[in-house]
């Protein structure tokens, strides 16, 4: 290729020229604007960087392609909407480029976020590093707040409920039967916006006065005071959260009118109701925290008054629309993993999960109990008092649902056959870990007790709990369960059992002694504290060194088996579901006939039960009872 | 598998309650939060003690061997087991949430002779200024307070959101400029202990630390003599504020 | 807006020939619900449009409920009045917008133009209107917080008529174009559900801000 038909094609060379356009784009803008108003100076750096960082993320996005088809198609130029040029991947380099193949865009998140994961965890042991002893070690307390605000954004919006994002892109058209998601190009679109977020917030560090340094919740008017780096949280979290909306929307349509025949809502595996309900939360919450971040942009960019008392504004106000977001977003980052290990521990343990349809209703319990919260993290703001109460009665309620999911599991082990493999092994942890998790929850909603330790390490503990031993181990139990189907190549077992072994007991050890110093008198998110936590805090940060080593084992694991592991089945966990129904890794197209569901997703031990079944294959016997082709 | 979970409970709940969670008892209701604490205790640990035992139990007793390639009893469910777990926590949950809120009530009740104290957080420091009945107000750096005298706070801050807790008491509640926020304490323990903010207010966020003074009432008065002759300055008279459009909610 | 699915067979333009692939195509998905795709993208897509409205409203009821703050700020003034005249303008298009649609479905190309045309022109002028009074108005945002929340709701509200006005643009060009027969006529469907939503949106808008 000639390098004018590099810098016209879509890809990385124009994604380059046009990133650089932005620029100047953003800067021309801001000195025309000023020189207009009659401003002085002319060229304002804080408002360059504003524009600039909007301008060059959608610049990137149209230097990379997301827009090309789009921009034919309204300009009337012929178009073929079933267009499949960019599907599919043949070599490495169709992981780089935009892609419409749903299992090529799922590849594509899983690792980006995992590259993001790695930094997120490596900010953690700069801070666990300064924390191993009263005073100051390695890090001003300026980088100090910007790392802790840093490790805990990319976390959640870089990894965790992207990357959940990203399995169910993989395997959800698999298990509906369908031959991919409803919108593939804004599929595309959804991933590009990532890599934009996450460059963003980690590029604040190389802002003047730092990166953001107001934790992840930005509470105002603390952000509407900071240097420019909190601009970088401010915007990036525009992309993520368009992303993560994007995402959902395509979800819900996807589930809702691709279905394989047969696939009525109650035979769907839970993973896919999992991930409905979750999608209803992003398409109903996300919204509010792109307007709280509005919000605080324009008190930054424009000096309006909205969290300024002087002005008329009003502080409090912030955390209300934030967390009306920030609270459904918990649950954005776990229900996908309630739907991932109730099918790592219904294969595993040969057995029907228990209670299918009590599983199914207590996902849309927690979705319809999640928007009914939100002020819980509010309980010492100064918000209106008469709120407090009410909402830790529905936060309590919560407990419900979520205990009829950890006893099913439960029940679900009982008398079954079971398999220890790594995913397994993870979705035990997981239940155990979450359960603790829980329980801290509960202490955490109970008035008396939360105003005193709200904001304290005892918080720390409980939201690794619930999102280190909560989600994050559902997606380590995700990943295994799935690598086989992902790659065609099976992990090495025993290193995945060393895996899980080393991260759960120095995971406890890690955060276990956080509900300790928390309880007795350490606030969360400062560089220095009192010498009396001194001891406990030095083996927090042992026990986290040794645990952030441990997922070196995990990545050479997946490093080494996607390239020389053994091949593997098509269906090496004898799992159910219509994505093991299928070669390993999946046609292009995923299937060539688009199979019908005559029974439910876990009829293990049912003699003759079969899910799904394939015009092109030799007919498995279906019981009596089942047979036929049942229509909504 | 019964009698081991209890077993297993028994000592679990053991091995809480010979921690040390909580730090000093300094306040009338700081035992209350305590003891609703140990409920909660009481309550949580045999449930997660239970879904451990279930966990390990399960897994040792229904492990596959080594080749057995069969599938599990189909079972998909009890409807009466689905209740029984739907109907025990919510009991559970409705009962702690009466009792946390009659101790909610307790601590929050107005109490006679109740000494107001005004609180200023700024980054990085707090202030305290004491009103008195004629007007007067005397602004200190330092906190006393009286022992056994009802002390209600008046909070406020005045650039980003502060929180003040003071362990001790168990209290806390958050410096929010443009708002006046309270709480009510009965300090019924001399001794030092320390304030410490919680909302994150920026670069000495950290090390906003401070500690507070319980006093006998009579030293205590001596103490607010002193401060009230020590400079006319810090005397202003007439209730006033630290800044403008202070509301309550 | 259009994008594509891959449950739909192929809908290939006048005079094009079908794409070969070195692979045989995708299976056609199964139609598990009546309803359209795209229909219910943009429905959802709009939940979450109203949901981002919710923030700024929550906003608003914040500084005037709670701040109870004076409204409109002492020494301002709303043109109730004008406001009103464009949200007949407002209302109008959509009126307009539903002709345009009923056009299309019964083949009626010179309506389609026309209605699409019309339209585009009425929610132009309502853009044009809104900009005209921010510059007579008299007040900036950065005034106080009732200026804040005005310019907050109108411009979030403004952004939204234009992108709006982007969507029907495309449509107006393909109209124009020769696209859109009674079966097919997503293309206008789709951004007209968009372009309704954002005129009742200005209705609560409209009512929050200048007639409470």
């Amino acid at each position: 290729m000639t390098m004018t038909a590099r810098l016209t094609a879509p890809g990385w060379y124009r994604a380059a020229l046009s990133v650089l356009a932005g620029a100047l784009f953003a800067f021309g803008l801001v000195v025309l604007v000023r020189a207009l108003y009659g401003y002085e100076p002319l060229v304002d750096g804080e408002a360059i960087t504003t524009v600039a960082l909007i301008s060059m993320g959608v610049a990137f996005l149209l230097g990379i392609g997301c827009f090309d088809y789009w921009f034919r198609w309204a300009s009337g130029a012929p178009t073929v909407p079933d267009d499949h040029s960019g599907h599919g991947a043949r070599s490495w380099r169709d992981y780089f480029r935009v892609n419409t193949d749903h299992k090529v865009i799922g590849i594509q998140y899983i690792v980006t976020t995992f590259v993001f994961f790695v930094l997120g965890g490596l900010m953690a042991m700069l801070i666990r590093a300064e924390l191993a002893a009263p005073g100051t070690q390695f890090v001003d307390p300026n980088t100090y707040n910007g790392l802790f605000s840093v490790h805990a954004s990319l976390m959640i919006f870089l990894f965790i409920i992207p990357v959940f994002a990203g399995i169910a892109n993989y395997v959800i058209p698999l298990m509906i039967g369908a031959p991919d998601m409803a919108f593939p190009r804004l599929n595309a679109l959804s991933f590009w916006m990532l890599p934009v977020a996450g460059v963003m917030m980690t590029a604040s560090f190389l802002a003047p006065g730092g990166a953001f340094a107001t934790g992840w919740t930005a509470y105002a008017p603390l952000s509407t005071e900071m240097p420019v780096g909190q601009t970088f949280f401010t915007i990036a979290v525009q992309f993520a959260g368009a992303s993560s909306i994007a995402t959902a929307l395509n979800f819900l349509v996807t589930i809702i009118t691709m279905r394989a025949p047969g696939l009525t809502f109650f035979r769907m595996p839970l993973l896919v109701w999992a991930n409905f309900t979750t999608s209803l939360l992003v398409v109903i919450a996300t919204p509010f925290i792109a307007g709280s971040q509005f919000l605080v942009l324009f008190d930054r960019a424009l000096g309006t008054h909205f969290f300024n008392p002087g002005g008329g504004g009003d502080v409090v106000m912030y955390q209300h629309i934030f967390w009306f977001y920030s609270h459904p977003a918990v649950y954005i980052m776990m229900l996908p993993g309630f739907g991932i290990v109730s099918e790592v521990i219904s294969a595993n343990a040969r057995k029907p999960v228990f209670g299918y349809r009590m599983m199914a209703f207590s996902l849309v319990a927690i979705v319809i109990l999640g928007f009914t919260v939100w002020a819980h993290h509010m309980f010492v703001s100064g918000m209106f008092s008469w709120l407090r109460v009410p909402m830790m009665i529905t936060t309590m309620l919560i407990a419900v649902p979520t205990g009829i999911k950890i006893f099913s599991w439960l029940a679900t082990l009982w008398r079954g056959v079971i398999h220890l493999t790594t995913p397994m092994l993870f979705a035990l942890g997981f239940i155990t870990m979450f359960t603790l998790g829980g329980i801290s929850g509960i202490v955490l909603a109970i008035l008396p007790v939360v105003i005193h330790v709200s904001d304290t390490y005892f918080v720390v503990a409980h939201i690794h709990y619930v999102l280190f031993g909560g989600s994050v181990f559902t997606i380590f139990a995700g990943l295994y369960f799935w690598f086989p189907k992902m790659t065609g190549r099976m992990y090495d077992e025993t290193l995945g059992k060393i895996h899980f072994w080393l991260s759960f007991v120095f995971f406890n050890l890690t955060f276990g002694p956080m509900h300790f110093v928390g309880i007795d008198g350490m606030p969360r998110r400062v560089a220095d504290y009192a010498d009396q936590f001194a001891s406990l805090n030095a083996i927090i940060s042992v026990s986290s060194f040794l645990f952030g080593l441990s997922f070196l084992i995990f990545l050479y694991n997946m490093v080494t088996s996607w390239r020389n592991g053994p091949r593997a089945a098509a269906n090496p966990w004898r799992a159910h579901t219509l994505e093991w129904q299928v070669s390993s890794p999946p046609p292009l197209f995923n299937f060539d006939d688009i199979p019908t569901v005559v029974g439910g997703p876990y009829e293990y031990g049912v003699p003759g039960a079969v899910h799904g079944v394939f015009k092109d294959r030799e007919k498995e016997p279906v019981p009596a009872g089942t047979s036929g082709v049942a229509h909504e | 598998m019964l009698a081991l979970a209890t077993l297993a409970s028994i000592v679990g709940v053991a091995i809480v309650y010979a921690i040390d969670w909580f730090p000093t008892q300094a306040s009338t209701t700081s035992n209350d939060v305590d003891v609703l604490y140990d409920v909660l205790l009481f309550v949580s640990i045999p449930i997660f003690v239970g879904v451990m035992t279930v966990v390990v139990y399960s897994v040792m007793r229904f492990r596959a061997r080594p080749g057995d390639m069969g599938d599990g009893e189909p079972i998909h469910g009890s409807a009466r087991l689905e209740l029984i777990w739907v109907i025990v926590p919510f009991v559970i949950v409705s009962v702690l949430s009466v009792y946390a809120w009659i101790v909610l009530d307790e601590q929050e009740e107005p109490r006679a002779n109740e000494m107001v104290v005004r609180v200023t957080g700024q980054q990085f420091a707090w202030h305290f200024a004491y009103p008195d009945a004629s007007g007067k107000t005397v602004r200190t750096d330092d906190l006393v307070l009286p022992e056994h005298r009802p002390v209600k706070f008046d909070i406020t801050a005045e650039d980003v959101i502060h929180s003040f807790w003071v362990p001790a008491f168990r209290m806390k509640m958050d410096a929010v400029p443009g708002l006046t926020t309270s709480f009510r304490v009965t300090p019924n323990r001399q001794g030092n202990y320390s304030i410490v903010c919680t909302e994150l207010c920026g670069l000495g966020h950290a090390t906003m630390r401070q500690s507070l003074k319980v006093v006998p009432e009579s030293e205590f008065a001596a103490w607010l003599e002193k401060k009230r002759g020590a400079g006319a300055a810090n005397v202003s008279a007439g209730p006033s504020t630290t800044s403008t459009g202070v509301r309550s909610q | 807006m259009e994008s594509a699915s891959v449950s739909f067979p192929a809908r290939l333009e006048p005079g094009e020939k079908p794409v070969t692939h070195d692979h045989h195509g995708p299976p056609e998905a199964n139609r598990s619900s009546r309803v359209d795709a795209q229909f219910l993208g943009m429905l959802l897509f709009i939940i979450s449009e109203i949901m981002l409205f919710g923030a700024f409203f929550t906003a608003y009821f914040f500084i005037r409920g709670v701040a109870n703050e004076a409204w409109p700020a002492e020494g301002t003034h709303l043109p109730v009045a004008v406001a009103g005249v464009n949200t007949a303008i407002l209302i109008s298009s959509s009126f307009t917008m539903h002709w345009a649609l009923e056009s299309a479905k019964n083949e009626n190309r010179a309506g389609l133009r026309a209605g699409l045309l019309t339209t585009f022109l009425l929610g132009a002028t309502f853009l044009a209107i809104q900009v005209n009074e921010y510059v007579h108005i008299g007040f900036a945002p950065g005034d106080h917080a009732q200026g804040s929340i005005f310019y907050g709701l109108t411009g979030l509200h403004g952004a939204h008529v234009f992108v709006g006005l982007t969507l029907l643009l495309f449509a107006t060009v393909r109209a124009f174009r020769g696209h859109f027969t009674p079966k097919d006529h997503r293309g206008v469907e789709v951004p007209g559900i968009y372009w309704h939503f954002v005129d009742i949106m200005w209705i609560l808008v409209y009512a929050s801000i200048y007639v409470l």
